[in-house]
């Protein structure tokens, strides 16, 4: 492997100060689940790595004001198995859950998941749906960044040189809020999902749905919001008709890529089944199992 | 860079290049060869090992992340020269072919078993479904399992 220095800040600032006084090509590390297999492959060469393991407190994960809040090097094992999570957030626990295998939920964590920017990361659907926020910590001070602004492209976060994402926010879902989240995968069941889809809806009395958001993964440069889906549901009973509607909306504004998981079309079709199949799902209260080609 | 941790029950101080991961550490550092290596690449799960109970890669995991830590690797699972129940049920059933899968399936499935000591077949398969296998085709491996986990 690449030989690299590690530095070991103890506290965020001097985090922050590390950073800045690096030049050639440093890299921060959390859990090292993607960097570190990035670097064996030959993909990136950093000179050095910036650890934050031995900044204490960076994995709490607590409720602050009636938000959770998950410390950045919060692992997703730690998130899953939280009661915290399972009790008042059970979307972002169940997509958590679906992270890749055990031993790798063990190391990789929620703020590494999020700044590697993978558009098929299975948290980043959820926590968009959530409404969720990142507390990124750079030279100039503290900013919060919301999800939906965060992701910026192609394995590109919002995030400056010398920043660093502390924390994400995650505000409590609303009121009777149903929540679920699918994993299409084409390879095999551990890997990243050819398509991930979450959804969150409020239904009134009458089946309407009050409240709607949908999150997709491996369906645009980055994960996305499907905004024309959620306006399709919006003040409508939530039918099996509204269901396809809304799947195929979403499926439209789908901007998928072509690779070697799947092609463009292939993705968009899923969407089209999976997003139709989650809402019908959520609706009925019925469980809903990860689908493999 | 030094560190210390604990390894198989004993304090171990040592010495490693800062780009090492666990997996070097324990095979070109301390010589411990129980711990395979695969793909290299957090794929396969043979350099599977439990860092305070929980089982790690030790290929994608830097060997400085585990300062501090507890570490049990295969040569760790047996007690004063007593297999530990999951090798005997792995030897028993016949779970080993090539044996190249078989420390970090050991592994997989003891850390499963300090957590949940009566897991389901649903939830042993879950827990090795980092493990890759290419010989038993999984049956007897996860018969194992289950076996120890009946057995108590
Ligand atoms: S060698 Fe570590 S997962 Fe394959
Ligand atoms: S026994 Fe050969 S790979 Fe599992």
């Amino acid at each position: 492997m690449h030989p690299f220095r590690l530095l070991e800040p103890e506290s965020l600032p001097e985090a922050i100060e590390t950073l800045g006084r690096l030049d050639g090509e440093s890299r921060l590390v959390a859990g090292g689940t993607a960097l570190v297999a990035m670097i064996r492959l030959g993909l990136v060469k950093p000179d050095r790595l910036v650890s934050l393991h031995r900044v204490p407190g960076l994995n709490r994960i607590r409720v602050d004001g009636g938000s959770l809040e998950l410390g950045a090097m919060a692992t997703h094992a730690d998130i899953e198995r939280s009661r915290t999570v399972r009790d008042g957030w059970p979307l972002l626990a169940e997509a958590v859950h679906r992270v890749a295998t055990p031993a790798i939920r063990t190391s990789g964590t929620i703020g590494g998941n999020l700044a590697y920017a993978e558009a098929a990361s299975d948290p980043a659907p959820a926590l968009l749906c959530l409404n969720a926020e990142a507390r990124v910590l750079g030279p100039g001070g503290e900013r919060a960044v919301p999800l939906a602004r965060f992701f910026r492209g192609f394995y590109e976060a919002a995030l400056e040189p010398g920043e660093i994402v502390t924390a994400v926010r995650v505000p409590p879902p609303p009121a009777g809020a149903r929540g679920g989240y699918v994993k299409f995968t084409s390879r095999s069941a551990e890997d990243k999902p050819l398509v991930g889809v979450a959804a969150l809806v409020v239904l009134d009395g009458a089946g309407r749905c009050v409240e709607a958001r949908i999150g997709l993964g491996g369906s645009a440069p980055t994960p996305v919001r499907a905004d024309r889906a959620e306006r399709a549901l919006r003040g409508e009973a939530l039918t099996d008709a509204a269901a396809r509607a809304a799947a195929e909306a979403a499926a439209g504004e789908a901007d998928p890529l072509s690779d070697l998981m799947g092609s463009a079309d292939y993705r968009r079709e899923m969407i089209r089944v999976w997003a139709r199949r989650l809402l019908i799902a959520l609706r009925d209260g019925t469980a809903l199992r990860d689908g493999t080609r | 860079m030094s560190l210390s941790f604990t390894l198989n029950g004993q304090p171990c101080a040592t010495q490693a290049p800062d780009h090492w991961t666990v997996l070097d550490l324990l095979r070109d550092g301390l010589g411990l060869m129980g711990t395979k290596y695969g793909c290299g690449e957090g794929v396969c799960g043979t350099c599977t090992v439990l860092a305070d109970g929980q089982p790690i890669r030790a290929c994608l995991v830097l060997a400085a992340h585990v300062r501090g830590r507890v570490l049990v690797t295969v040569e760790g699972l047996e007690r004063d020269g007593r297999l530990d129940p999951i090798q005997t049920a792995f030897a028993e059933r016949g779970a080993a072919q090539c044996g190249y899968c078989t420390p970090g399936m050991m592994l997989a499935a003891k850390a499963l078993l300090l957590e949940n000591p009566s897991p389901s077949e649903h939830e042993v398969r879950e827990a090795l479904s980092g493990n890759l296998c290419r010989c038993t085709g999984y049956t007897k491996i996860v018969e194992a399992v289950l076996a120890v986990a009946g057995s108590k």
